[in-house]
């Protein structure tokens, strides 16, 4: 019998990974992961390759125990973590014994958090990834008792007693700010808007109870389009800020359908697509015109610091004789 | 750019290429013929190509390459197709057996109405030509054809269905479509088919890709448990 993660206070849960890539032809989209840079960053931190199954925590408390020795990494929104009842670091790898309850409770400012264990853990994949697609019934969110087959097991590497944070690995982490300020480019449609185009950035919009991982709905003063006409439906990006119609913006996000008919009048920018991953309903969301280029260097200044982050990790655990389990 | 194709950035991860001075076929057919094309050169970083009718977005991971280089790429290959593209591959033919009407189509008495014709008048237009997929739908790879030849578009339900069952025959506007998966829809229903479309476990998902074409027939609802569950597969000759 393998080694379990066995959940036992299931909240809302899923498993994760960073999604779809090169279905969208086929009228797949890509899902994963809602906050990519946290989910990247919860499996850097236990050796795994990027793109793992790990656990997507969403608002609700959650608890599980692995039935062996293990390390995890919780990454994502604040929250209260505990194990074995003692409070450990979030964004740092932690070690955990057989039977110790890992605990995630009291999930603040952010809406998502991350757990990637050492190793992974077994996951069924569809068309590539173990994403969930909810409109294909794909992914079933876990429940209490449901068990995960750990795929590897770590003996334990901190003092079982004093539990002195054994790493110090400074992963980048993202702020979870009360008003959210987004970045976004200028959408392929930005001229159909005209001057009411500005209204994007003139006040914070507030995000609706109606927003999930398909689409953020935000009310605010809402720019319009100044243009008539038929769009007939094409590929449009995840990002991709559309004005459907009456007073709210639409941000599409990861699980959208990848064809739409409305105008595109800016896309949040890949950096932008994490942070927004993790607003709540009623939170603030101020948009924040950025350049292309500014948006790319800004993407790769945060996947360079992943990639730092990745080789202090091989360094670590190289000096601790912990086996990386998946090559990359 | 090109005479034929204009390239517009579309956010920190993508480009869309659009054909321009076009008829609808022929842009239809470039941005295909396009998305064949960078997908053959796999050009890295480059993740996602969506074709659909007059456009083509161009996913890819700007720290793994750049818009400069993705554009250069995209306006060579425009530059090398021409205006008037061969298709990539040869276009197959798809025979979809329908049970019309009763509670596999609950719209077309509705239908009929709007267009001035008979039930019988509507099956004989749907069933009467072959219509070419265009693209592929959401959801998951639902097959986007051209409309039967009906005298005026077809109005959407003025209040959608939640549900519609898989297999579900739709049309709207100048468009038709095989509903793949249980899926909410605003599309009016003429029919169902018994087969399967599509499998989400196989890969690709769908048999048939823009360009083949859909012959729908019509067949009685009890002959339903003869086609029951077939896999849609392309016919010879």
């Amino acid at each position: 019998m393998a080694d379990t993660l066995t959940i036992r206070t299931a909240g809302i849960v899923t498993v994760q990974d960073l999604g779809r890539v090169g279905r969208s032809r086929y009228g797949l989209p890509a899902n994963g992961a809602a906050d990519q840079h946290s989910a990247r960053v919860a499996n850097v931190l236990c050796g795994n390759d990027d793109r793992a199954p790990l656990l997507e925590i969403t608002a609700l408390d959650f608890a599980c125990v692995p039935s062996a020795d293990t390390l995890v990494a919780v990454t994502g929104a604040p929250a209260d973590v505990t194990v074995g009842g003692v409070a450990r670091p979030q964004w740092e790898p932690v070690s955990v014994r057989a039977g110790e309850t890992i605990r995630v409770t009291g999930i603040r400012r952010g809406l998502r958090v991350y757990l990637a264990v050492l190793g992974s853990f077994e996951a069924d994949h569809l068309q590539g990834s173990c994403a969930p697609d909810t409109v294909l019934g794909f992914g079933p969110a876990l429940r209490d008792g449901d068990e995960l087959a750990l795929r590897t097991s770590c003996p334990p590497i901190d003092h079982p007693f004093s539990r002195i944070p054994l790493f110090r690995l400074r992963a980048p982490v993202p702020t979870f700010p009360t008003t959210w300020t987004i970045d976004v480019t200028d959408g392929p449609d930005r001229a159909e808007f005209g001057d009411t185009g500005r209204r994007l950035y003139d006040a914070p919009f507030s995000v609706s109870p109606q927003s999930n991982h398909i689409g953020l709905r935000l009310r605010g003063a809402v720019p319009r389009r100044v243009t008539r006409g038929e769009i007939l439906s094409r590929g449009v990006p995840i990002g991709a800020v559309e004005v459907p119609a009456g007073d709210e913006l639409l941000v599409l996000h990861r699980g959208r359908g990848v064809t739409a008919g409305y105008p595109v009048l800016a896309v949040v920018t890949a950096t932008g697509l994490s942070a927004l991953g993790q607003v709540r309903p009623g939170q603030a969301v101020r948009f924040r015109h950025r350049t292309l280029d500014q948006a790319v260097t800004a993407h790769r200044t945060q996947r360079h610091a992943v990639d730092a982050l990745r080789t202090r990790v091989r360094t670590a655990f190289d000096a601790l004789r912990i086996r990386a389990p998946l090559g990359s | 750019m090109n005479g034929h194709v204009t390239i517009t950035d579309c956010g920190d991860s993508a480009l869309v290429a659009k054909a321009v001075g076009l008829d609808a076929e022929d842009a239809w057919r470039l941005v295909h013929a396009l998305a064949d094309a960078l997908d053959a050169v796999r050009l890295t970083g480059v993740h996602d190509v969506v074709p659909t009718y007059d456009a083509l977005l161009v996913e890819f991971d700007s720290t793994a390459t750049d818009h400069d280089t993705v554009r250069r790429v995209l306006a060579r290959e425009a530059a090398r197709l021409g205006p008037d593209p061969a298709p990539t591959t040869p276009p197959r033919r798809f025979v979809v057996p329908v049970v019309y009407g009763g509670e596999h189509g609950p719209d077309l008495p509705e239908v009929a109405a709007q267009l001035g014709l008979t039930e019988s008048e509507v099956i004989a237009l749907h069933t009467g030509s072959d219509l070419t997929v265009r693209c592929l739908g959401a959801p998951a790879g639902a097959p986007m054809t051209d409309g039967p030849p009906f005298p005026r578009p077809v109005p959407r339900l003025a209040s959608p269905r939640t549900r519609v069952d898989p297999g579900s025959v739709a049309v709207a506007g100048r468009q038709a479509v095989i509903c793949p998966m249980p899926s909410p829809g605003g599309w009016p229903l003429l029919g169902r088919t018994p087969v399967r479309v599509l499998d989400l476990h196989s890969d690709p998902i769908t048999a048939y890709r823009p360009g083949d074409t859909f012959r729908f027939r019509p067949i009685a609802p009890r002959q339903w448990d003869e086609y029951a569950d077939l896999p849609l597969a392309a016919c010879h000759g």
